[in-house]
């Protein structure tokens, strides 16, 4: 299950945000979200997670004839 | 010396959200409206026009108002007289409504996902899951 994990430092007021378990460009619209609320991060880096394809394959079904 | 600043590294994006925070801290009184006079209370402080006003003396910031410039980017600035930093809750204002504010930008992502939060406090930091 997708998760995003926040903290926030009360002494700054600083929030860091890491988002576990979604893959590709999926974990850049989480980051939208909240971009659109907190404005550009001062610092942002990928995970591996981030450069991963989801696993996909593909499906052929036969028709009928 | 008496002077308004603006604080360029600090900026809240979301209206609702920032007026909500600021209520949680404390300020009880908040003008809101467009192109808002500070007040000038000493002669050093010059003309500011900003968005949103704190009244001088709400939150213990004794030489004039706090106020909410927004940027052309569509931010809020917070604007404050140097000497209220330290006055103001304590000089504990701007992390106090950073962390006001961001509290609330996670819930708010939350429920634009539909998901659940888990908030603990490990240490010295607040920690929120979000899972969805």
């Amino acid at each position: 299950m997708p998760e995003i994990n926040f903290t926030i430092d009360p002494q700054t007021g600083e929030m860091e945000m890491k988002v576990e378990g979604v893959q590709g460009l999926q974990c850049a619209d989480v980051a939208k979200i909240v971009t659109e609320l907190t404005g550009a991060p001062q610092q942002e880096e990928n995970t591996k997670e981030y450069y991963a394809r989801p696993n996909v394959k593909p499906q052929i079904q036969n028709k009928k004839v | 010396m008496s002077k308004y600043m603006t604080f360029s590294e600090v900026a809240f994006k979301d209206r609702d959200l920032l007026i909500a925070a600021l209520k949680e801290v404390g300020c009880s009184y908040i003008r809101q409206g467009a192109d808002l006079e500070m007040g000038q209370y000493y002669s050093e402080q010059l003309k500011q026009k900003v968005a949103i006003v704190i009244p001088r003396g709400v939150i213990g910031n004794d030489y004039g108002d706090i106020g909410f410039e927004l940027t052309e980017s569509g931010e809020y600035r917070p604007v404050m007289d140097d000497l209220d930093r330290s006055r103001a809750l304590n000089g504990r204002f701007i992390p106090k409504l950073r962390s006001a504010y961001n509290e609330r930008v996670v819930s708010k992502v939350a429920a634009r996902l539909r998901g659940t939060v888990h908030r603990s406090v490990e240490g010295n930091v607040v920690k929120i899951k979000v899972r969805y």
